[in-house]
């Protein structure tokens, strides 16, 4: 048990518990902005969606080889995402 | 984390099972005992029977003693009496942060009630989601530990080898504990495995508007209420305008909101109840069907006159009701309500041997001293996995044996609560590894043994003379003769365990395949 | 009527459970001695799996598709375990008992239906 391998460890908890959450709310953020269907329609389905999106983090971030791989999987979700959310609002913003 | 994706997931069920364990197992425990929660609560308040009482009147008790109590609330809510409830509840606040005050009002006098002060199964439903802690704390918390129990679940899953060849595989005579051990968990978790997801994830949908605003923040720029009423959960409401004034009489209201529906009300809230427009909303049960939506219907307070009806809920609002029902299972009747019970036993079963298979895995071999780590983990275990149902028994006896006049008694059946619990758990760590589990099962059987006992002996009641709690008395006796039989158990293990150890000429291998 | 419906989920979800459990050798030699004949092993599967699934329909039949699956699951589990205590506690009985489970099964169908 080195020190290296301790602090793997805390990175994957960490990513996956407070990465999971990120890509899980700016997805239900964006969802319920984004699907084709009436306003309340839409945030009900993204929140009933968000768990089982979070928990698909995690497990990736546990289940990949390294830890650079992990921060990579919730980046790369997270930026399009996120960068999804920014655009719609704008839009919607100057529409 | 080892290699290859089976290994990582076992690494992952192991120890995200062993942090959340402990929540978890309270919280399977006092889930599973709300099932009961309104049997719970008429056996605690022994004094009330069953009356016949007219909504409206009762709405008129309530208001009058409502208005003596805080005419300038920010809202009032009056629970009709029911057969398994049979007072009028009332709850007033004069901010949604808190605190909520309530009573209970004698359905015909309209005077505080009689009965003993105590939360009822009340107090088991809400350890269940805020472990008796700050409500929104303690909710996070419940959150965080459902979202590690579904990491669990779904790991668990795959590191799960052979779920069909071991479907039915729980071999008593193990040739090693930690076999024993593991066999157990499987049958629990994977016989059980449709409620576990189930559950835990309805849960998280039951809490959603707490755990995951951020659909609402974006498409209502946060306005929950606005969402509510569009999603045809809520009636919309009148504003209040911020003048005193004074609200219509509530008996019409009633009457109206009951010709209305067809039945009357379970529930009325009322808002601003000093303002010159407050808000009167009739609240009724959920219709036949699984679905957690209560019709509402919005009265202008000042005049009396509907103001508005809860909308049709559309697919995703009822998919999501949905959830919350099956969660609550409201719907359910005797039979599917005691399966769904076992369920509920077999998920704390599940957590509960999870946790002890951890130590069982990682006990030290042969002279090796058990690590501190190992030691806490073994002490934590048995406070909880024994301490806990031993807490509830403690609860059921307060409630008999404290004087009825006492001040602040619903507190001190609380404090009771967790002594009991307090004292298993530093018994426990006290005796010797190889007694503390057989002593403490033997301690918590007795426990709910004593519970009809001690009720016969202080209310008259018992199970020959009146079968009022006939159901109820019969639970306890059986939890009691349960907890006894795996006391027994757990002492021939530990006593067969120390057998072998002491066997001459035998190797701990062979002594292990013996 | 509920109750009976659950009853008869119960019957057929443990005939099916049954079914499978004997098609296991290790089952099929505590309860009965020996490994499972090699013909048997794919009838029973096909008729264990049969019955669990003529179970769910039963329920969404009678009780229709709010209802029905929540109670074949409850159902399911119930049926499950009681094959599980019978296996660890009194394995012999499991084989008569299954096949108990199936008349008192069709013998509750009717009923149910008429109920």
């Amino acid at each position: 048990m080195d020190l290296r391998y301790r602090a793997a460890v805390l990175g994957r908890v960490l990513l996956a518990a407070l990465g999971g959450y990120a890509v899980a709310a700016l997805a239900t953020g964006l969802l319920a902005l984004v699907l084709p269907m009436p306003r309340s329609e839409a945030v009900a389905t993204a929140t009933l969606l968000s768990f089982a999106v979070m928990i698909a983090v995690v497990v990736g971030v546990f289940a990949v080889r390294s830890l650079g791989r992990a921060a990579l999987l919730v980046g790369g979700l997270a930026l399009p995402l996120g960068a999804g959310l920014w655009l719609v609002q704008t839009l919607a913003g100057t529409a | 984390m080892r290699q290859g994706f089976r290994q990582s997931m076992a690494w992952l069920h192991a120890w995200s099972g062993l942090v959340v364990g402990w929540i978890l197992f309270a919280v399977f425990v006092t889930g599973t005992a709300s099932y009961y929660r309104a049997e719970i609560s008429r056996w605690m308040r022994p004094e009330l029977r069953t009356v016949q009482a007219d909504p409206s009147q009762s709405a008129e008790r309530a208001v009058a003693f409502l208005k003596a109590r805080m005419p300038d609330a920010a809202g009032w809510y009056i629970e009709f009496p029911k057969p398994e409830k049979p007072v009028i509840g009332v709850h007033w606040w004069k901010s949604l942060a808190g605190p909520f005050h309530q009573a209970l009002l004698d359905p015909e006098t309209g005077a505080p009630t009689a009965a003993r002060d105590t939360k009822g199964g009340d107090f088991l439903y809400r350890f269940h989601f805020e472990l008796s802690m700050p409500p929104t704390l303690g909710r996070y918390l419940v959150g965080a530990c459902a979202l590690v129990l579904l990491v669990a679940l779904v790991s668990g899953i795959v590191t799960h080898r052979r779920i069909f060849a071991d479907f039915f595989t729980f071999r008593r005579h193990a040739r090693s504990a930690q076999r024993g051990w593991l066999d157990a968990h499987n049958v629990a978790g994977v016989l059980a495995l449709p409620f576990h997801l189930m559950i835990t994830y309805t849960g998280l949908v039951t809490l959603a508007p707490l755990y995951m605003p951020w659909g609402v923040q974006t498409a209502y720029k946060g306005d929950e209420i606005r969402f509510f009423t569009e999603a045809g959960m809520m009636p919309e409401m009148p504003v209040p305008v911020g003048r005193p004034g004074s609200l219509a009489p509530i008996a019409p209201i009633v009457a109206a909101a009951t010709a209305r529906i067809g039945e009357a009300p379970e529930g009325m809230a009322i808002y601003s109840p000093g303002d010159a427009r407050p808000t009167v909303v009739a609240i009724f049960e959920e219709p036949h069907g699984l679905a957690h939506l209560h019709p509402q219907i919005a009265f202008d307070g000042a005049t009396g006159a509907i103001h508005g009806e809860a909308g049709t809920a559309r697919a995703a609002t009822v998919t999501s009701a949905v959830m919350v029902g099956i969660h609550e299972a409201h719907f359910a009747g005797p039979v599917l309500r005691a399966l769904f019970f076992l369920c509920g036993v077999m998920g704390a079963a599940t957590v509960a041997t999870g946790l002890v298979l951890w130590t069982v895995a990682r006990a030290p071999k042969g002279a090796q001293a058990a690590g501190v780590g190992l030691a806490l983990v073994q002490v934590l275990n048995l406070g909880t996995i024994v301490g806990m149902p031993a807490a509830i028994a403690g609860y059921f006896l307060a409630n008999r044996l404290l004087p009825i006049g006492l001040a602040d008694r619903a507190a001190w059946e609380i404090g009771s609560f967790f002594g009991v619990w307090g004292l298993v758990a530093v018994l426990g760590a006290l005796r010797p590894a190889s007694r503390r589990w057989p002593e403490a099962l033997r301690l918590a059987g007795a426990l709910y043994l004593a519970v009809p006992v001690v009720s016969a002996l202080t209310t008259g009641e018992h199970l020959l003379r009146d079968t009022r709690f006939l159901g109820f008395d019969l639970a306890m006796l059986a939890l009691g003769a349960g907890l006894i039989v795996a006391a027994h158990k757990a002492g021939r293990r530990h006593a067969s365990a120390r057998d072998s150890r002491r066997s001459p000429g035998m190797t701990g291998e062979e002594a292990l395949r013996a | 009527m509920t109750p009976l419906v659950v009853l008869l989920n119960l019957s057929l979800c443990f005939a099916g459970f049954g079914a499978l459990a004997l098609s296991l050798d290790r089952h099929h030699r505590d309860a009965l001695g020996g490994r499972v004949p090699a013909g048997r092993i794919v009838p029973q599967r096909l008729g264990g799996w049969a019955l669990i699934l003529l179970s769910l329909a039963a329920a969404v039949a009678l009780e229709g598709w709010n209802f029905g699956p929540v109670q074949w699951i409850g159902a399911l589990t119930g049926a499950a375990l009681l094959v599980v205590a019978l296996l660890s506690y009194r394995p012999s009985w499991l084989r008569p008992a299954a096949l108990a489970a199936l008349p008192l099964g069709g013998l509750l169908a009717p009923v149910v239906w008429m109920s």
